[in-house]
């Protein structure tokens, strides 16, 4: 399991790499311009955070002890997915489509957003779930 | 791919999967919840295992199932509950099942 896990981010990083390396020689070769070119890097970036986020909520891990515990971290797991993918496809759309300057800001309010939604929920469950009376 | 799109066109299997929303069930628990026979329940936990939608933990004698959706995978269920596919083969009554108990159980 984790060395298909490994073999997808290598791979991804490697596409990556070969994108990268593609837009150069095209940006080079006078055949597309240096903000085309970033633009598709970007919505690249966003693609994989998407494709990345929305494997998120099946990382369930082993078994937690508690039933309480069990659903709070499947909560957890399951609205940083959502936001993070969502935020993926968002920052993709922004560099696709908006005006570079609103895509520069926006792209990292987006994705900062979906951090601070995952991390707040990650961090409020895990308070409920320490303040619980055990065994509930 | 075909595996999830299998098991998301029951009724019953989304059933379940709703009822896994809430948090992990024992298959006893899950059972009370339907009109079906052990068998046929079993075949469906099969169905969603085989699909890597669920995930079963045995500890003794219990075996705990836990929700395992990919985002894809829950816009999915939500797309098929919400347009009712497969509604008509809700209940008791599984379609599937009986075909899948022949060759298997869990």
């Amino acid at each position: 399991m984790i060395t298909k896990r490994l073999a997808v981010a290598v791979a991804l990083a490697v596409i990556i790499l070969a994108v990268a390396a593609g837009l150069r020689y095209a940006e080079g070769a006078g055949t597309l311009g240096a903000e085309g070119a970033r633009r598709i890097m970007q919505v690249l970036v966003g693609l994989s955070l998407a494709a990345y986020a929305n494997f998120m909520p099946k990382q369930i891990g082993r078994a937690r002890r508690s039933p309480e515990a069990e659903s709070r971290t499947q909560a957890a797991l399951r609205v940083g997915g959502w936001s993070m993918t969502l935020a993926g496809l968002a920052y993709a759309g922004l560099w696709a489509l908006a005006p570079l300057s609103v895509a520069d800001v926006a792209s990292m309010i987006v994705v900062g957003a979906a951090l601070a939604v995952t991390f707040g929920y990650a961090i409020w469950s895990f308070t409920v779930c320490r303040s619980a009376p055990v065994g509930g | 791919m075909n595996k999830v799109f299998k098991a998301l066109a029951d009724p019953t299997r989304r059933k379940v999967l709703q009822l896994l929303r809430r948090r992990p069930m024992t298959a006893g628990e899950l059972s009370e919840h339907f009109a079906v026979s052990k068998p046929t329940m079993s075949a469906h936990f099969s169905v969603l295992r085989e699909a890597d939608l669920i995930d079963a933990g045995k500890r003794g004698t219990t075996i705990t199932y836990r929700l395992k959706l990919s985002v894809l995978e829950d816009a999915l269920l939500g797309f098929s509950q919400a347009f009712g596919i497969g509604v008509g083969n809700a209940g008791p009554t599984v379609d599937t099942a009986p075909e899948i108990t022949k060759g298997r159980t869990s």
